[in-house]
């Protein structure tokens, strides 16, 4: 149960880390949204995942 | 480069620069230290995973402090931060520990029963990260941390939390809260596992007055309380009449249908007296101003002085003379005091002979006084949470 727990838990850690890639992939190849407001909004959004991903927040 | 993607890689910079600024100040809270120089009383320090092997290399292991006369008694446990945001109660916890003095029987002291709720603050509700106490030597900084586990630690939260064993539905953040995860199963969620190795503490070190510390909103009905255990009621109604004398407590019932806490199940699951105390806290409640440390210190808030007018707290508050950290620290400790008064008394063949600083004294010299100057003191009594 503990290790099943902890399994889940690091899941979860390399799924903020792939979302954190899909959102620096958008930053630079997309095709919609291409003004600079979206640019700063994707640029913003990848911090909460890339620290969660590297375990500081 | 294009234009455009130049412009792109601005912009990450900029952002990776602040995530780098925002993730030095969480790491220093996380792995921050505070001090504690325990009494000459003190006798042995273990870990909170002696009684649960699984916790052992987590973030949910902390320390455990006895402090044993020698001398056939009750045996006392003091926990404090099991909600790291309501700083007092692990504060107290401190003063206690770095001046008992025991007589007879024995004082455990778990100062941060929830280790890794400590090590991440509440930076959405703009709380400041740590508490400075001044002292005549300098200043002892203490962490300021959340209510509930940190998400590094235990995640995903469920979308609803099932308690175990009583199958009650509790709010899924709850799954976090140590103090809505007793008794906890030894196989259960990190902050299940915490809770489950309190309570082999107090069944395997036949624990027989279990205290709580905690501090409350001043709009939540049980503020200035002391919240018991049925088995404990006598005992708290006779500890709030002779805390009259210093300052008023109330006593409430713990309700046998709410779960998880620790004045329910730590009585339900083993034979401890379990009382948990809740302080006013100036700084809890949702209308006040900005959550400053300085707010912290002094407790004083325009806001909540217009809530009080408006007859809408459920203590007496007064921004001339506001429920300051030295208040809510001397108030816990008188509050520990009397429940161990009033213990010695119905049961004086075996007394636990405690002495600590009260409310009185706190509240004369500040809180700082009682901190010990680390560096002026035997090192072996010097340890590191």
């Amino acid at each position: 149960m503990v290790f099943l727990q902890e399994v889940i838990r690091q899941i979860y850690f390399l799924m903020s880390a792939f979302f954190g890639l899909l959102l620096l992939r958008a930053l630079f190849k997309r095709t919609t949204r291409t003004s600079l407001v979206y640019d700063i909004v994707y640029a913003y959004a990848i911090i909460p995942f890339l620290l969660r991903a590297l375990h500081i927040r | 480069m294009k234009g455009a993607t130049l412009r792109k890689v601005v912009f990450l910079l900029v952002f990776l620069v602040l995530a780098g600024f925002a993730a030095r100040e969480f790491l220093e809270l996380r792995h921050f230290k505070e001090t504690v120089i325990v009494s000459e009383a003190f006798t042995e320090r273990r870990m909170l995973s002696d009684w649960l092997p699984n916790l052992k290399n987590t973030w949910g292991d902390t320390p455990v402090y006895f402090f044993d006369s020698g001398v056939p008694g009750a045996t006392t446990l003091i926990i404090g931060g099991d909600h790291p945001y309501e700083p007092a109660g692990t504060i107290a916890a401190y003063v206690l520990m770095e001046n008992l003095q025991i007589t007879s029987g024995r004082v455990i002291v778990v100062p941060r029963s929830d280790m890794s709720a400590s090590t991440q603050g509440i930076v959405g509700n703009g709380y400041p990260q740590f508490l400075h106490i001044p002292t005549s030597w300098g200043q002892q900084v203490y962490r300021i941390g959340d209510r509930e586990t940190a998400p590094l630690d235990q995640w995903p939260d469920p979308f609803t939390y099932v308690h175990y064993p009583s199958g009650q539905n509790l709010a899924y953040q709850d799954i976090r809260n140590l103090n809505r995860a007793y008794p906890g199963r030894p196989n259960g969620t990190l902050t299940e596992r915490m809770g489950y190795a309190i309570m082999e503490l107090i069944r395997n070190e036949k624990v027989d007055l279990t205290i709580d510390f905690h501090e409350a909103s001043l709009m939540y009905p049980v503020v200035d309380t002391y919240v018991a255990h049925q088995r404990a009621e006598e005992l708290s109604f006779l500890a709030a009449m002779f805390s009259q004398a210093e300052m008023p407590m109330k006593t409430e019932v713990s309700p046998k249908n709410l779960h998880g806490l620790a004045h329910r199940e730590l009585g339900d699951f083993s034979d401890t007296l379990a009382v948990l105390v809740e302080t006013a806290e100036p700084f809890i409640d949702r209308v006040v101003g900005r959550v400053t440390e300085q707010l912290m210190i002094d407790g004083k808030d325009e806001f909540l002085q217009r809530a009080a007018d408006k007859g809408l707290l459920y203590t007496s508050y007064d921004i001339n003379n506001a429920q300051t950290i030295d208040n809510r620290v001397g108030r816990l400790l008188t509050s520990a005091y009397q429940l161990i008064n009033v213990y010695n008394m119905m049961h004086p063949e075996t007394p636990c002979g405690a002495m600590f600083p009260l409310y009185t004294d706190v509240m004369t010299n500040g809180t700082g006084y009682y901190l010990q100057n680390p560096a002026e003191v035997d090192p072996s009594r010097v340890f590191e949470n």
